[in-house]
């Protein structure tokens, strides 16, 4: 048996187990998310699609009017372990050309749990900052 | 620009914050749970603003050191200086590691979003760690 590469002791297989090869199934991660909070200054509303099992995030943020469309990239999925077959997790990259912002969430008893790492790169002199959201479906 | 309400900023604080204080994030982090299997401790330091991350692996004999990586650190608002997030990326070779983080109630949550990069066939995972300062 070959030993593979790792880090830590979670990088391993379990003794017997047998590494999935293959996408995650997206199907967990796949549908239109809701923030929890209504008054949300954040980040609205998400929809994630599977694309032949490719993974594309869409995010709204808040406005006063109606919801920025931030318009869809990529991102990549995530399982419990090295021997997941479904995703629960997912990160992605919005570049905005003044703002960069890093999306990292995971899901937690039937709601997704989002993280945002917002760093600016025009030269307005706003502090980059972190936000937690939370979703429903 | 913005792309939501909050990147607003608050009246007359535009262009006057300054540098972020990192030193809510400064020092050594170690697992709450003593037999965790994903990383066994973190350690933070600053390079001129900039929070400079080493982290260890859960590994026997001994952890399994990573090496450094250059993070970025994240307030709680446009308008506010002191740091209370970070993140910082590995690219160790066969595997590659976004750690997104934050302190919650004197505790550093840690997510850790991996994904192989080798023949492996392992699934990328995810993976949450909570650290206090010992």
């Amino acid at each position: 048996m070959t030993s593979l590469e790792y880090v830590r002791a979670e990088d391993q297989l379990p003794a017997g187990g047998e590494a999935p090869g293959g996408a995650l199934r997206l199907a967990p991660l796949v549908g239109t998310w809701y923030a929890t909070d209504q008054e949300a200054l954040g980040i609205v509303r998400l929809e994630l699609h599977d694309s032949d099992g490719a993974l594309l995030v869409r995010a709204f943020g808040a406005d006063v009017t109606e919801p920025y469309d931030w318009g869809e990239v990529s991102g990549t999925p995530y399982g419990h372990g090295v021997t997941a077959v479904e995703a629960m997790a997912f990160s992605a990259i919005y570049d905005f050309g003044f703002l960069i912002t890093i999306l990292s969430a995971y899901l937690i008893q039937g709601m997704l749990v989002l993280d945002t790492f917002n760093t600016f790169t025009d030269s307005s002199g706003r502090s980059n900052y972190f936000t937690r959201e939370f979703f429903h479906r | 620009m913005v792309t939501r309400t909050r990147d607003r900023p608050p009246a007359g604080v535009l262009g006057s914050v300054p540098a972020v204080d990192l030193r809510p994030l400064l020092g050594g982090w170690v697992n709450c749970n003593q037999h965790t299997t994903g990383i066994h401790r973190i350690e933070i330091g600053d390079w001129e603003g900039m929070p400079i991350v080493r982290v260890f692996g859960a590994g026997r004999p001994a952890p399994i050191d990573w090496g450094e990586a250059a993070g970025s650190a994240f307030t709680d608002g446009v308008g506010r200086r002191e740091a209370v997030a970070f993140t910082a990326t590995y690219d160790l070779g066969f595997m590659q590691v976004l750690l997104a983080c934050y302190i919650k109630l004197r505790l550093l949550v840690v997510n850790a979003y991996s994904t192989f990069t080798d023949s492996s066939g392992r699934a990328s995972y995810w993976q949450p760690d909570n650290f206090y300062r010992p």
